[in-house]
């Protein structure tokens, strides 16, 4: 006779969260490693994107201010035409500021680059400037008997030793030095330059007769508009918008908005935060190994309860409910600690540094990201726990009367892999989908999941390896051995939780070391030491002779240079285009451009033809084919782009592969010379001086200086320490990303040294009892833990050097150097690392009585 | 047509595997009737306890067949043959297998709730009373004496009104005094809802209480002598 229906219906459901809940009144014991992985990992993630989002907040809700105004209408070479002028005081109030770069010259003859941003009376017509001491703007900028004032950053009286009161000279002006410009609120719409900011009076600027045509001075008009609350609302600043580009479709400018003041700035914000993101992410899945050890535990540690719930009526499937029940409150638990401390983290940043940031924080709490926070948590713990909790489907309830227990052995059943899958892959899918660079986080997660993979065969190899070792007559070396492959040892959770943390350090200390060793590499008489921008036409022979003179042995390039932005990709709008991550920066706001005769050095053309030097045909164009590429453009097309306010139709008539490492200067777009011509334009100098002495290069600087006050010396060296500053800024939040994954690395380590104390003891105790001394057991631990910890380096070292190649070679395309010094740290780290935590565990089982184990048994 | 409580027949069992392996249960064949009360005696590894984990349907044989109230738990899968055991099998251990993080009364109610009955509180409640141990609801099982949480034991087993109920060395555990007062209990409850029991137990006296005793010996059921033979 076959059961009765009512039987074979599933009635065991409802009391599982009851049991589950009465479970853990227990305490949580077993768990707290594992609530510590998931805390931790989600408030890395809620943390980093609560940052970036009180960032991005900030920006559109001070955006007014640190635009300006309303709207902003930026142009290099031009000012407004009178038309635009006047269509734009129609809207509101305008101010006009100018950025260029100059050099600041002191009577010693010292000199340093600087960047000037020349302003008119009403400056700023939003938000206001500090300056220390304080003073109005007349008083700090005004002129005073015949000498202009000059508000400068601290930077710059170092620079230069100097102080309040001093004479600087600008081009053909001469500037006292009246206050110490401590912040502008527009600073981040000027953007961040390579020398220290010079704040000077529009009157000042002419005097310095900077202003050439031709020369790269960025003339930004910004429009406050007024509104039923003093401002207007977000669609009449759209609508201008929108009809400024109607009236004036070949303005050529860069018009920006307040509702998007730094769209280059909020998507390098995304991407960086992306990146920490993912560091956050591989926290979690390093903790994941954590969640998989207390997994086990658990089923180990509840097999009692577990059997006795099977004897009363409990399905397999219904206790493996309970546990994972049991483990998703508890996950619950973990992640909504740690996003309420990755919430906190925008506020305590406001709190302790928001007058030093440059950009205003609007830390709120974000139920979306709360809530993304909660689902990696949640998906991390599912899919490492799944497959160990399925096998509570197996305890057999015979295990409550006898030892003798046939069991089920291997893996879990299919079910429970395939739940574990699931959640797996809904991870991977979270990361992928919620990125804003899909294609790099797909990687990173396929790479995360190939060490993953890579981590389980080495933790087996190295099993294997001890197991297949010969005999040793060392019985220390023996048992150590031993102990590396025995069922239930420590090696897959030392080497999977250890091995994923330290390929992230690897990776990431050596790519850094190879960014700092490419921005410091140079060759003297082949790597420029200078750029020198703003060289008229005119004086460019002359410019080049001084240079010679000065520095016999000096490797010159000049180059016509002017700014241009792009309209049209083959007949399409620019705002039509959508080009891939690569290259979108080409269309951001303005670029070089040149003209010449020849293809520029280091470049090679790899499709189309160069026009011939007498060419005099319809304008033509050559494109750098990566960006062309990018933008989807082919020989062929027509591309225009605005110069000087004309809009420029040109043939795309060849692509170039433009080595970029040749130090010679090359631009994305080089024209046909008959195409600008007549155009005002500058000349872009480099000059690669035959000796690396700093002291050359400052005599140079002061003598050109002197003699060409209007050309800025760029000292690529200067420029390059600028740039390393800021990698090092990032690295170090990368790090700090990193070290999250780190610290939960030691701290699954940690747990899992703890669980498999209790088997250590009886091992030692047994030991002990046959003679062992605790100098032997020492020993025996030392060498288990040596062995594990080297593997587990030499993986770490191997698998992250060959990630920081890829990205090195691939990526960002330059040579890879392997940094030994950086490679040893790090291994060395993570063998102290095991070799520590697993001997204060061995000391404090050495230290416990043979006896007073032998009562507890 | 009326079944028997407990029909077993032809009934094997090895465990282990190679040289390891060991025939616990040879040929087994066995009949319980309604309300019987059966002691099972034998030595130590006689495969007894073995019997009662079959005839649970916590293990299955490797051939033979078991009928329990008429239903063939071969049949049976897994799910189903849990659930045929949390409502029509009470299980009473040596080592009681309390729950240590459910208190007394959530212990008892533990088998009702998972069958999903509504009053599965109330019920336990009542059923603790019934041992004595209506004032040691709220405790945990780590604050009963052993004589206490094998009445607990007894009361889950006894809660969801089974009509077989199996008993491994319930006294095993227990002081004599202790032990026989949980042995009348095991005895009286039953009887009176009508219920079978199968009792493995080392005390001839305790067996001796039982309608019929029979005897292990190597894995076969030896004898089943009559009812007052043992004393």
């Amino acid at each position: 006779m076959n059961a009765p229906a009512a039987l074979t219906r599933d009635r065991g459901r409802a009391p599982t969260m009851r049991f589950a809940l009465r479970d853990l009144r227990g305490g949580l014991a077993g768990l707290r490693i594992f609530l510590l992985c998931i805390a931790l990992g989600v408030a890395a993630i809620v943390g980093v994107e609560s940052l970036a989002r009180a960032l991005n907040d900030g920006l559109g809700r001070e955006g007014r201010v640190v635009l300006g105004g309303d709207a902003s209408f930026s142009l290099i070479h031009r000012r407004l035409s009178a038309d635009e002028q006047r269509f734009l005081e129609a809207h509101g109030s305008l101010s006009t500021i100018a950025t260029v770069r100059g050099m600041a010259r002191v009577a010693s003859g010292d000199a340093a680059l600087i960047e000037i941003k020349a302003v008119e009376p009403s400056w700023p017509l939003l938000g206001a400037a500090v300056f220390a001491p304080s003073m109005s703007l007349d008083d700090a900028l005004g002129e005073r008997d015949g000498v202009f004032g000059a508000a400068v950053e601290e930077a710059l009286l170092a620079r230069l030793n100097l102080k309040l009161g001093d004479v600087i000279r600008i081009g053909e002006a001469s500037f006292a030095l009246r206050t110490v410009l401590v912040s502008e609120p527009d600073r981040l719409a000027t953007g961040v330059g390579l020398g220290p900011r010079a704040l000077i009076s529009q009157a000042a600027l002419d005097a310095t007769q900077l202003v050439q045509p031709g020369s790269l001075v960025r003339w930004t008009t910004r429009v406050v508009m007024g509104g039923p609350n003093g401002a207007p609302d977000n669609s009449a600043v759209q609508a201008l918008m929108g009809q400024a580009k109607r009236t004036f479709p070949e303005a050529g400018w860069d018009a920006r908005s307040r509702l998007n003041v730094s769209p280059d700035f909020s998507r390098d914000l995304d991407r960086f935060a992306e990146f920490l993101t993912l560091a956050g992410l591989l926290s979690l899945v390093v903790g994941g190994v954590g969640v998989a050890n207390a997994a086990q535990g658990f089923v180990d540690r509840k097999r009692a309860t577990l059997a006795i719930l099977k004897a009363i009526g409990a399905t397999g499937s219904g206790v493996v409910a309970l546990a994972l029940l049991e483990f998703a409150i508890v996950a619950l638990i973990g992640a909504l600690a740690g996003a309420a401390l990755g919430s906190a983290i925008p506020f305590a940043v406001d709190w302790l540094f928001g007058s030093l940031l440059p950009i205003p924080l609007a830390p709120s709490i974000a139920p979306s990201l709360i809530g993304l926070g909660l689902a990696y948590g949640l998906l991390t713990a599912l899919a490492f726990s799944i497959a160990p909790l399925g096998r509570a489907h197996d305890v057999p309830v015979t295990t409550l009367i006898r030892d003798l227990v046939e069991e089920r052995r291997g893996w879990p059943r299919k079910r429970y892999l395939a739940g574990a899958a699931l959640a797996g892959a809904a991870l991977i899918a979270l990361a992928v989908l919620t990125s804003p660079q899909r294609s790099i986080a797909a990687m990173v997660a396929g790479a995360t999941v190939g060490a993953f993979l890579a981590l389980r065969l080495v933790a087996f190899g190295l099993a294997y390896l001890a197991r297949r070792t010969p005999q040793s007559r060392f019985v220390e070396w023996r048992m150590a051995l031993a102990a590396i492959h025995k069922p239930g040892a420590l090696t897959p959770s030392v080497v999977l939780s250890l091995g994923l943390g330290l390929t992230a350090l690897v990776a990431l200390t050596l790519i850094d070391a190879n960014m700092r060793a490419e921005l410091h590499d140079s060759e003297p008489g082949v790597t420029p030491s200078f750029f020198f921008l703003d060289v008229r036409g005119a004086d460019a022979g002359a410019f080049v002779d001084f240079l010679k003179r000065e520095t016999p042995g000096v490797k010159i390039s000049e180059t016509p240079m002017m700014r241009g932005r792009f309209v049209q990709l083959g007949g399409r709008p620019v705002e039509k285009v959508k080009p891939s991550d690569k290259v979108a920066w080409a269309l951001e706001g303005d670029r070089g451009v040149t003209f010449a005769e020849k293809p520029p050095e280091g470049s090679e053309i790899v499709a189309g033809e160069w026009w011939p030097s007498d060419y005099s045909g319809p304008p033509l164009v050559s494109m750098e084919e990566e960006v062309a590429e990018g933008l989807g453009l082919h020989v062929g097309d027509t591309v225009v782009v605005n110069v000087l306010g004309r809009d420029i139709s040109a043939k795309l008539a060849n692509l170039r592969k433009v080595n970029w490492r040749s130090f010679a200067i090359n631009f994305v777009l080089v024209y046909s010379p008959n195409a600008l011509q007549g155009a005002p334009y500058t000349e872009l100098v480099s000059a690669a001086l035959p000796s690396a002495a700093p002291d050359a290069e400052l005599t140079l600087m002061r003598a050109v200086a002197r003699q060409f006050p209007a050309v800025a010396s760029v000292r690529v060296r200067e420029a390059m320490d600028n740039i390393e500053t800021l990698v090092a800024k990032l690295a170090l939040a990368i790090r700090a990303a990193t070290g999250v994954a780190l610290t939960t690395s030691v701290l699954v380590l940690a747990g899992a040294l703890a669980a498999n104390r209790r088997a250590r003891l009886a091992d030692a105790t047994i030991l002990k009892i046959l003679g062992a001394t605790r100098g032997r057991l020492t020993m025996m631990f030392l060498i288990e833990y040596a062995l594990l910890g080297a593997a587990t380096a030499a993986f770490g070292v191997a698998a992250g050097t060959l990630a920081a190649y890829w990205v090195v070679e691939r990526s960002m395309q330059f040579d890879f150097v392997f940094d030994w010094r950086a490679a040893l740290a790090a291994a060395g780290g993570g063998l102290a690392i095991t070799v520590g935590l697993g001997m204060i565990g061995a000391w404090r089982t050495l230290s416990q009585k043979p006896a007073a184990y032998l009562r507890e048994l | 047509m009326v079944f028997p409580a407990v029909a077993m027949r032809g009934v094997d069992l090895s465990l282990g595997r190679g040289a390891a392996r060991v025939h616990i249960l040879r040929d087994v064949a066995l009949t319980i009737g309604k309300g019987e009360a059966v002691g099972i005696i034998g030595a130590s590894g006689s495969g007894k306890s073995t019997l009662l984990m079959i005839m649970a349907g916590l293990e299955r044989p490797d051939t033979g067949e078991v009928e329990i109230d008429g239903v063939k738990l071969g049949a049976l899968n897994e799910d189903a043959l849990a659930r045929f055991r949390g409502q029509r099998i009470g299980i009473v251990f040596q080592s009681f297998h309390l729950i240590p993080t459910m208190t007394a009364l959530e212990n008892v109610a533990a088998p009702l709730e998972l069958a999903g009955a509504s009053d599965a509180r109330e019920r336990a409640r009542a059923e603790l009373k019934q041992v004595g141990l209506g004032d040691r609801l709220n405790h945990y099982p780590a604050q009963l004496s052993g004589g206490e949480q094998q009445r607990v034991a007894l009361a889950r087993a006894l809660c969801p009104r089974p009509s077989l109920l199996i008993a491994d060395e319930p006294t095993g555990n227990l002081d004599e005094t202790t032990g026989r007062a949980i042995i009348d209990m095991m005895f009286d409850l039953p009887t009176r809802r009508g219920a079978t029991l199968a009792l493995v137990t080392h005390d001839s006296a305790l067996a001796s209480r039982c309608d019929r005793v029979i005897r292990m010996r190597s894995g076969r059921v030896e004898e089943t002598p009559p009812v007052a033979v043992s004393v």
